[in-house]
């Protein structure tokens, strides 16, 4: 059973957003809401790095801990997905989150959010696969089609890596060998600065 | 007694609609922690679709570096 992961490596990331628009096209994902986003550390210095950031399908997801009415669900995948039908748009989640993954569509009066909305790593919802229904409300269901998230596929750099984490770790390991070194992007020495 | 009447008829008419007020004792207990909607179709399918499964598999590895 595989272990679906994200893994943007910072070395390759160039910050052209290009999984930013892939995710906003394939998803139709609405103004105001970016189910994922390119974080540059350093901007503009030399040395600067740029990460792409998305829900991270935490193996242990605070925001279905802290959900009030448990409207999220993790497949046996790893992908950690809600029921908007359930959601009632209190925010716990968003606070919960370390990432700002999930996300509301609506700012009115009241404090008023809107059912949440987040990455699924294209993997839809509760409603039947490929349905109208499920695109309206999720987004698009490329896993059920045998495709990985849009952002990862398209890529340029392959920075973005998805897809079982055992996989996506392997790619990694292989690319820092030959690299000789991981990014110093974090880390211990970021972290706690040198000694 | 006849001026009565409609006042009779109005208490009953109340007693009748504060009766249809009656709230069941059975609660509904709250799990918490346990997802409470409807079932993904994708899960079962990603359980018994080795074609699904294969398919996966070849676009994990088109990843890697040529």
């Amino acid at each position: 059973m595989a272990r679906m992961k994200f893994l943007c490596d910072a070395d390759r990331c160039i910050e052209c957003n290009g999984c930013v628009t892939a995710c906003k096209n394939a998803n139709e994902v609405p103004w105001g809401v970016n189910r994922r986003r390119v974080v540059t550390l350093n901007d503009g210095q030399p040395g600067e790095k740029s990460i792409s950031v998305a829900c991270m399908h935490c193996s242990d997801a605070p925001c279905a801990a802290v959900c009030p009415v448990d409207c999220f669900y993790t497949t046996d995948d790893g992908i950690v997905l809600h029921d908007k039908d359930l959601c009632i748009g209190c925010g716990y989640c968003f606070y919960a989150c370390p990432f700002g993954a999930p996300q509301f569509p609506k700012t009115e009066a009241f404090g008023a959010r809107g059912k949440m909305d987040k990455c699924t790593f294209c993997a839809g919802g509760p409603s039947s696969d490929g349905s109208s229904e499920e695109f309206e409300k999720y987004g698009a269901n490329r896993i059920a089609e045998g495709k990985l998230p849009a952002c990862a596929e398209m890529c340029a750099t392959k920075a973005l890596l998805a897809g079982d984490g055992d996989m996506v770790a392997d790619i990694y390991r292989e690319r820092v060998m030959r690299r000789g070194g991981r990014p110093q992007t974090w880390g211990w020495s970021k972290a706690y600065g040198e000694g | 007694m006849k001026r009565n009447s409609p006042w009779i008829a109005l208490i009953a008419a109340g007693a009748l609609l504060l009766a249809a007020c009656y709230e069941s004792p059975g609660v509904t207990r709250h799990e918490p922690g346990v997802y409470k909607g409807e079932s993904d179709p994708l899960v079962s399918k990603l359980e018994s679709d080795q074609g699904l499964r294969d398919s996966l598999n070849r676009r994990f590895d088109g990843q890697r570096d040529r």
